[in-house]
């Protein structure tokens, strides 16, 4: 690998950088309408829940909020959050590159590809109560399936030790929107991979597997990894299909919060508010760390 | 090429049977509305409330200025930072992330507490109120559709692009409209289309901004009483959410393959 | 002086009729508004009302009908919110006059207390207000009791052919798998008072609630229990075929299934637990006035019969029993139970709450690693 000293001397070689120093400020300009718009409608709200975490119900200020994020139970909250949420940004991610190849490289016939997209923009937001119900329909005990497999098969799923209302139930239930999610934002990535590439690579003898492992894939990676950060957030913000499906058996945190915030029981938004900014820090690690895995994804692309 | 058209048709089914069994299941549930038979009766039922089209008439047409609010807010930031001020990447990422954890009801009180009052006023005429319903779901939206434009924009050379065009004489408006969108086509379609689906089902921010006159909020109140009709409208948003797609897509569609200077499959 | 007479006389009448019609305004069971009063709120024009499904208690009716007798558009906030979600949205709505602001409150009896002393409610005393039994309104008028439900067992009885009678029968190796509770202990007032009842009714009492917990550890370990939140739908279906409900609400879906499939109604031989509910006038409505005509409308005995015909026990039952003004077809259908039906206070629904929230995912949970 080139040395830093070289590979400046190669940038002041190259072409001008286009990042022109006198109209700094008319850069800005630009991204205005954007950094107004975030700043109104989302870091006011959020520095509102920012706030409402140092108060207590009675509106004094307190850290005892704060303190309730070393309680077991909410580390464990969050800890199951963060595996349910991995389990399927990854399996959503796979799942759904395989879905989005087939239908851009792999050439299969437009109309479906249309029709692919179209749906997974539908099934992408196809969650809460409805999904919850349609995968109860589906691998509940009375299900669908779960009584073709007992009637046809003659195997009884839950008897096996299967359950719908468990860790994996669920990330089977979240994946039915993970992956639709994949497809959509990872088709503009696929459509990219020019096709000049693979057929050079294979006039050079390089074979399938070897153009995907050397060329394609780390050309893809800088998008895969963010699409797959999306759907860890997805995932990790979700809470109407959870508190649908597992009734709260589940230790999710956007279950806790919701408890503290809403409902008929608790009344504590104090601590909602604090759980929910812990899970704002939680994002930001999760992001650092896609950050320094996509950059170091992006060294080779940058010219 | 045989080979890989046979491995894409395999992932293909497995991906349809996964999505297609469990709505097969609502879809089959909800024709049991009449003991022992299979009708449509829940669905008739569904079509002939007033409620049913008012609501999906008012959320189909927050969706559209959503969409269009999203779009046009995202692409040239996106684009421009990529072009120009790439140290602001880490922060817009970082930014769009934040819907995922700000909890719905904590942003929707959020905004009712700083804009409803002085010096907005904007909850005191219907108008205000249902901007700021746009601009809520625009915040809903922005993970996903900074996410597509990001991944699209990934995809084409900005740079060689923009400046090949500067060099042919193009001004910024003909860059951003005549070059850039084009070639973010599937990005857009796909941030439209997640915009789109966001915006009907969503519940929380309806419920506390407009009540039940939203799609949401009348599908939550019709699922806590009637068994049959929730799971046939849940297929009914389903499709109607699916055929509005389609039309997005139909809209676009001569320009879908031809404008993509950027190696189109 | 014939004049002075005939002017007594006039005066006399006159005077007696203003007197009379004053007295038929204020005689009980009517609706007891004033004409300033719906004037002002007809002037108003809305009402924003909040977390109120429309088979819940049969307030699809008494919206209806409050609608289209005064003429005042009703608008309908967040159908499926909690009680803490009505709160949140007074607070967040301090400042707000448009219709996100709630008017009116229907939250859950163990939250009178907080109300006052956050300071969101304001006080008002309907022209019924003596009608309301002492123990279930605030003697300054910031809440008052609505109605209550007593918690029973829904079943669908076309799959499940042999309807369990009791809590002991919720343990049987028979309803494996079919047991389930219509939302989660922390968050769901029904879902905790059926732990609380079975607190009550198996070894424990008001003020004990472990006994419940344990209860529901036994029924889970017998692999009777399904975590899942129960609604008509998945009873309907036939996931969680048996479920404990308040009688309204199990009622309601009964009718609403009308057969497909039977419901069963049943409520524990031991005993059962009441629910009340409470209603208040937020302190930054909107809309003031509309807000004490709804009062004044919910509390006649016009808006009390159509609770009724909800299935819930109106809170001004026994007056109006008393009175005779309950329609004859209403009355039989509402429910009866004379096994035990315990009334929990303020102070021990709060106490049990803190125990069983807290310990809940301990006992229960599936704390899937």
């Amino acid at each position: 690998m080139l040395n830093k000293q070289n590979s400046k001397q190669i940038e002041k070689r190259d072409a001008p950088k286009t990042r022109p120093a006198p109209f700094r400020w008319r850069d800005w300009l630009v991204v205005l309408p954007f950094l107004i718009f975030a700043f109104l409608f989302i870091l006011l709200p959020s520095i509102i829940l920012l706030l409402g975490a140092f108060r207590d119900n009675t509106g004094k200020l307190t850290l005892m909020n704060f303190a309730g994020l070393l309680d077991p139970s909410i580390v464990s909250a969050y800890w199951v959050t963060i595996k349910i949420s991995l389990a399927t940004a990854i399996g959503g991610g796979l799942l759904g590159f395989l879905m989005a190849y087939a239908i851009t490289v792999g050439k299969l016939p437009r109309p479906i590809r249309t029709a692919l997209l179209t749906f997974s923009g539908v099934a992408s937001n196809f969650a809460g109560v409805p999904l919850a119900f349609a995968f109860i329909a589906t691998l509940g005990r009375t299900g669908l399936v779960t009584l073709l497999l007992k009637n046809i098969l003659g195997i009884n799923l839950y008897d096996q030790g299967f359950s719908l209302y468990s860790f994996w139930g669920l990330s089977l239930t979240y994946m039915f929107f993970q992956f639709p999610l994949m497809i959509l934002v990872i088709t503009p990535a696929l459509d990219g991979l020019k096709k000049e590439w693979s057929e050079a690579a294979e006039n050079l003898g390089a074979t399938q597997s070897l153009y995907w492992r050397k060329v394609a894939l780390p050309i893809l990676m800088p998008s895969i990894l963010g699409a797959m950060i999306l759907l860890f957030g997805n995932s990790f913000g979700a809470y109407a299909t959870a508190y649908s499906l597992t009734g709260g058996f589940i230790n999710l945190i956007t279950i806790v919060i919701g408890s503290q915030i809403k409902g008929d029981i608790y009344y504590n938004p104090g601590l909602g508010y604090a759980l929910a900014v812990g899970m704002v820090l939680v994002m930001a690690v999760m992001m650092a760390f896609y950050y320094s895995l996509r950059r170091r994804s992006e060294r080779w692309l940058r010219k | 090429m045989k080979r890989k058209s046979f491995w894409s048709w395999i992932w293909l089914i497995i991906g349809m049977l996964y999505f297609i069994l469990p709505l097969y299941a609502t879809f089959d549930f909800s024709l049991r509305a009449r003991k022992g038979v299979l009708s449509f009766l829940s669905y008739q039922n569904i079509f002939k409330d007033p409620n049913f089209w008012s609501t999906i008439r008012f959320s189909l047409v927050i969706a559209v200025f959503t969409i269009i609010v999203s779009i046009l807010l995202v692409v040239p930031t996106a684009y421009w930072i990529r072009l120009r001020l790439p140290q602001l990447r880490g922060m817009l990422e970082f930014i769009s992330m934040l819907p995922f954890v700000v909890p719905a009801i904590v942003l929707v009180f959020g905004l009712i507490r700083v804009f409803s009052g002085a010096p907005f006023f904007l909850t005191n005429t219907y108008f205000g109120t249902d901007a700021l319903l746009v601009a809520a779901y625009v915040v809903l939206a922005l993970p996903y559709v900074f996410r597509s434009v990001d991944t699209g924009l990934a995809a084409i050379d900005v740079i060689s692009l923009t400046e090949a065009a500067q060099s042919l004489g193009a001004s910024w408006s003909t860059i951003m409209f005549k070059i850039i969108f084009p070639n973010l086509k599937v990005a857009i379609l796909s941030s439209a289309f997640l915009t789109l689906a966001t915006v009907i089902g969503e519940y929380t921010i309806a419920s506390f901004m407009v009540g039940i006159k939203a799609f949401g909020p009348y599908m939550s109140l019709i699922g806590q009483n009637r068994t049959y009709e929730s799971s046939s409208l849940a297929i009914i948003s389903f499709m109607v959410t699916w055929s509005f797609m389609g039309l997005i897509q139909l809209f676009n569609r001569g320009k879908a393959d031809s404008g993509s200077l950027a190696g189109a499959r | 002086m014939r004049f002075n007479k005939l002017y007594f006389v006039v005066s006399l009448v006159v005077v007696l009729a203003m007197v009379l019609t004053a007295c038929q305004a204020k005689t009980p069971g009517s609706t007891g508004e004033t004409d300033a009063l719906v004037k002002a709120a007809k002037a108003e024009g809305n009402l924003t009302v909040i977390a109120l499904p429309h088979d819940w208690c049969n307030y699809g009716e008494a919206i209806a009908a409050f609608s289209a007798k005064y003429g005042i558009v009703i608008n309908e906030l967040n159908p499926d919110g909690g009680s803490a979600d009505e709160i949140q949205a007074i607070v967040a709505n301090k400042d707000n006059k448009g219709p996100q602001a709630p008017d009116v409150i229907d939250v859950g009896y163990g939250f009178g207390p907080q109300l006052i002393a956050d300071k969101l409610v304001m006080p008002y005393k309907v022209s019924t207000w003596d009608s309301i039994p002492a123990d279930s309104k605030d003697p300054d008028g910031y809440w008052y009791g609505d109605y209550y439900g007593v918690l029973a067992m829904e079943v669908n009885s076309d799959i499940v052919k042999n309807v369990p009678a009791d809590w002991s029968d919720l343990l049987k190796p028979e309803y494996k798998g079919q047991f389930a509770l219509a939302g989660d202990p922390r968050a769901s007032a029904q879902a905790q008072m059926s732990v609380y009842a079975a607190a009550i009714y198996n070894g424990g009492s008001l003020d004990n609630v472990q006994p419940g917990l344990d209860f529901f550890k036994k029924v889970n370990e017998a692999g009777n229990f399904v975590p899942v939140i129960a609604k008509q739908a998945t009873v309907a279906k036939g996931e969680t075929p048996i479920i404990l409900r308040w009688d309204y609400s199990a009622l309601a879906d009964k009718d609403t299934l009308a057969g497909n499939p039977n419901i069963a109604v049943v409520y524990p031989k031991s005993g059962t637990i009441a629910g009340i509910y409470i209603q208040a006038i937020s302190a930054y409505a909107p809309h003031p006035n509309a807000a004490k005509l709804w009062m004044e409308y919910l509390y006649s005995d016009e808006g009390q019969n159509i609770w009724l015909k909800g299935y819930c026990h109106p809170i001004r039952y026994a007056d109006m029993q008393k009175r005779g003004v309950i329609p004859a077809e209403v009355a039989a259908k509402l429910p009866t139970f004379d096994g035990p039906i315990a009334f929990p206070s303020i102070d021990q629904i709060n106490a049990a709450k803190k125990v069983i929230g807290d310990n809940w995912m301990s006992v229960v949970g599936a704390d899937v690693k």
